[in-house]
């Protein structure tokens, strides 16, 4: 009993944490139609950056606004300059650009930073808190976690339903064309998409990072995570890529419970095709038919 | 038509000859390293560049010919001969390549991509939890098996030169590129490649035309599975180990950087990127150190360029260095 | 108010328009007609911005368009609606019309929606609605009153008729010279339907591969039984 109630929190835990990447992830899907794999080493670096300010001696907040804040000039200016050239063209080409950015930021990060592990601040504590006398597994990081993810969802949804400017962000990512008919600054809802999307992957690096050891790889696995955890939600859906996310924390943190820690990519890939090849548009999708 | 490819297999097999004879120890080890890296290129080029199926697991697929051909050579006594050895490695990554392209034949674009790339995490993972028989994370160690005497008594008598197990190896992984390459070409040029292609460029035509669609995609995606298996094994025997660190994400995806640089479809263009992926590494390597970089830094500025001309390529030349190269030549005659 | 002078337009090595040239007087509705491919749509494309032509002029209210880019043009006073409506059909009723007024560079009153209701009952009652659930003549006037809310002074409708039944063209047929008498609307109103579109057009310009091949009174045309059949098909 103890084991499965630690099993599910730690799952819940790192499920709001893949929540946050999937729904960078989504973002921009909904924007652009491309699933940015680069999110991960952008996450990275911005997280890298807070470090160097933490390891200087200034606070962690401090460190925290610079990553979200890096977050969003470096997804602008990728949009902006990068990836607008393979917007609407084809599919091949877009994934392609986004690897030959992972490699980029990969390798810019090992030399700039350096290849070694170093050690990430968590601020509220790593200690499971006390109810009476057992020691559960939630901690202070844990829900500051729980309530980081939670806050950027609602202040997401709070955006793109109830503001002007997240009409027209919606409007450009449905069609385009139409949207620019109705003089929608689409250029500027794609930018601004990107930006926000990556402020949240910046968000989940941060996480990630937490009581844990940061190094040029540390967020690989998380983009494979926070994809199955997208799709199993559905690609379009924001709330469905945090459902889908705590869904595979805690599936997968049953499997490294009660399997062993190895076969927890594996258990990913099994769920990710038990959901493409079963339910391809995902728990939430409301779209008749999605090809995958 | 046949006669040609004849011919052009059999001058490769002279020039493999010269340039494995004439070269030291070190560039013969570098050659074999581009062998294995041409097959598996080869085979995903095809798959990507003809069928349009994007796949970031290829890594992963080495990794099983890699470790099947480990295994076989686990045991002294009850050793086969090498080349049956690659050739069940082979199989073994073919069976392997049909279950994950049947899985694979109904997605598309980003979703086939995420899916190859959760294949190419998750397969490491593997035989570090079978870490008894699957080595762990120190991985198995390859036993390098002697050269058959018929075969050294023949290289003496043709190049005046002992054989060495590097050079051996080296013979081995072009002969298979040489195989493997004219295999692939024929299977291009023929309905089975014009079928694959019809499939890539427009999916409603092609089932209208009475296209299995399935059948086709699996087919392509056996296909590369076996030439990365191949690879896999004959980088086994090079590296003369099978560990999970050798089959990272970072593979995968050099591999495939490595085709569209040469061009996606192109076989030539195969070969130029496993020559990238080769000798690349060093010569940049060299020039960081002498600007000043730590030897760590240096190393990083090969992957950095791979990823930078992998960026510009798709922005600027969508049809790799071989294709840009084509339309360069075309424009230049047409002015 | 707005005059297409010489404009040649093309996709690749396809010309689609050659040396095109018409006028839409203030306050009244030219139809462009002609037969499937005559390049109408392609017109009203180039016109918008999102085509660019090879050659010649657009000129709205005498301000040359050829450097704005198409989301430009609502502020400026041109809506268009395109081939197949252009519903945005994962947004609200309601939010499909807000947006319309947005592009034309400010919220939309209270007022305006009102009106906009006022002309289009049906689209009050289905209001918070997805737009996806409309039929296809509620689309329409859901685009025309979108349109409407940029407060344009030139409108591009581009087959407004297709896939609707005649009642239901009648109906937004008679609202548009509606709009246009009592707003002094003018409507540039691309129609395979030529019979339709010539019982409430001013004037129309008959399109055949490209070019203009008949520019006439909308009364004459229709009269002319000659050029009836051989380009509108009736």
């Amino acid at each position: 009993m103890q084991q499965l109630l630690t099993t599910a929190l730690t799952g819940l835990t790192l499920g709001m944490v893949y929540a946050a990447f999937a729904l960078a992830l989504v973002l921009i899907w909904r924007a652009t139609r491309i699933v940015n794999f680069a999110q991960a080493p952008m996450a990275m670096i911005t997280t890298y950056l807070a470090l160097v300010l933490i390891d200087a001696g200034y606070s962690y907040w401090l460190g925290f606004a610079v990553a979200l804040l890096s977050g969003l000039v470096l997804g602008a200016a990728l949009e902006r300059f990068v990836v607008r050239h393979v917007e609407g063209k084809s599919e091949v080409n877009a994934v392609i650009l986004t690897l030959g950015l992972f490699i980029v930021l990969h390798a810019l990060a090992a030399l700039i930073f350096g290849s070694r592990y170093r050690s990430f601040p968590a601020p509220f504590g790593l200690r499971g808190f006390q109810v009476g006398d057992t020691t559960i597994a939630l901690t202070g990081f844990g829900v500051f976690t729980i309530v980081a993810v939670g806050v950027v969802l609602v202040g997401l949804v709070l955006l793109f339903r109830g503001t002007d400017l997240g009409l027209r962000m919606r409007a450009s990512a449905f069609n385009q064309e139409v949207s620019r008919l109705l003089g929608v600054k689409v250029g500027r809802m794609l930018t601004l998409g990107w930006a926000l999307a990556a402020l949240v992957g910046s968000l989940s690096g941060l996480l990630i990072a937490g009581g844990g050891l940061v190094h040029p790889s540390y967020m690989d696995g998380v983009v494979v995570y926070g994809f199955v955890a997208a799709v199993l939600g559905g690609l379009d859906s924001p709330v469905g890529a945090v459902v889908g996310g705590v869904l595979l924390g805690l599936s997968l943190s049953l499997v490294s419970g009660y399997v062993g820690s190895e076969l927890v990519p594996l258990a990913a890939l099994v769920i990710l095709m038990a959901v493409l090849l079963g339910k391809p548009g995902g728990l939430f999708s409301h779209v008749r038919e999605r090809r995958v | 038509m046949a006669r040609r490819q004849l011919l052009i297999a059999l001058g490769a097999l002279v020039v493999v000859v010269l340039v494995l004879e004439n070269t030291s120890q070190f560039r013969n080890a570098q050659f074999a390293a581009m062998a294995y890296y041409a097959i598996a290129a080869g085979g995903l080029t095809v798959l990507t560049g003809l069928n349009g199926q994007l796949s970031l697991g290829h890594g992963a697929l080495m990794a099983v010919g890699a470790y099947t051909t480990a295994l076989m050579l686990q045991d002294k006594d009850a050793a086969l001969p090498l080349v049956l050895i690659l050739v069940i490695a082979t199989v073994v990554t073919l069976v392997v390549g049909a279950l994950v392209g049947v899985a694979a034949a109904r997605l598309h674009g980003p979703y086939l991509a995420g899916a190859t790339l959760a294949l190419a995490v998750a397969i490491p993972g593997i035989p570090l939890y079978f870490s008894e028989t699957l080595g762990g994370e120190q991985g198995l160690n390859v036993r390098t098996p002697p050269i058959p005497d018929w075969l050294a008594d023949a290289v003496f008598f043709v190049t005046g030169q002992d054989l060495t197990p590097i050079r051996y190896l080296a013979y081995l992984g072009w002969l298979g590129v040489i195989v493997v390459f004219v295999l692939l070409a024929n299977l291009s040029r023929s309905r089975v490649g014009r079928t694959w292609q019809a499939v890539r460029d427009d999916e409603v035509a092609a089932e209208l035309a009475g296209i299995n669609l399935g059948r086709a995609r699996v087919l392509a995606f056996v296909v590369s599975a076996g030439c990365a298996g191949l690879a896999g094994g004959l980088m086994a025997l090079s590296a003369r180990l099978a560990a999970p660190s050798g089959f990272t994400l970072t593979l995968s995806l050099l591999l495939l950087s490595a085709v569209v640089l040469g061009g996606l479809g192109s076989l030539v263009g195969a070969l130029v990127g496993a020559a990238l992926l080769t000798f690349l590494p060093q010569v940049v390597t060299g020039f960081g150190e002498d600007a000043g970089l730590t030897d760590v830094q240096a190393a990083q500025l090969a992957p950095l360029i791979y990823g930078l001309v992998t960026v510009l390529v798709v922005l600027l030349a969508p049809a790799g260095l071989a294709g840009g190269l084509r339309k360069l030549i075309q424009w230049r005659r047409s002015t | 108010m707005l005059t297409v002078e010489s404009l040649s337009a093309g996709y690749g090595p396809v010309r689609a328009l050659t040396d095109v040239s018409l006028t839409a007087p203030e306050g009244e509705i030219t139809a462009v007609l002609g037969a499937n491919g005559a390049g109408k749509t392609t017109l009203l494309r180039t016109i918008s911005g999102l085509i660019r032509p090879t050659s010649g002029t657009v000129t709205l209210a005498g301000r040359d368009l050829s450097r704005q880019s198409t989301e430009d043009l609502p502020a400026l006073g041109l809506a268009h609606v395109p081939e197949g409506r252009g519903v945005l059909a994962e947004l609200t009723v309601e939010e499909n019309l807000r947006l319309g007024a947005l592009g034309g560079g400010r919220r939309a009153t209270g007022e305006e929606l009102a009106r906009v209701y006022k002309l289009f009952p049906v689209l009050r009652e289905r209001g918070n609605g997805l737009a996806h659930v409309l039929s296809g003549g509620e689309r329409q006037m859901l685009v025309i009153g979108r349109a409407l809310l940029s407060r344009p002074k030139v409108l591009l409708l581009d087959e407004p008729s297709l896939g609707l039944a005649p009642k239901i063209v009648t109906q937004i047929f008679d609202l548009l010279r509606g709009l246009v008498r009592d707003d002094g609307l003018t409507v540039v109103l691309v129609e395979q339907n030529a019979r339709s579109a010539l019982s409430i057009a001013d004037s129309g310009v008959v399109l055949n591969l490209g070019r203009v091949v008949v520019r006439e009174a909308a009364a004459i045309l229709a009269e002319d039984d000659g050029l009836r059949h051989a380009y509108l098909g009736f």
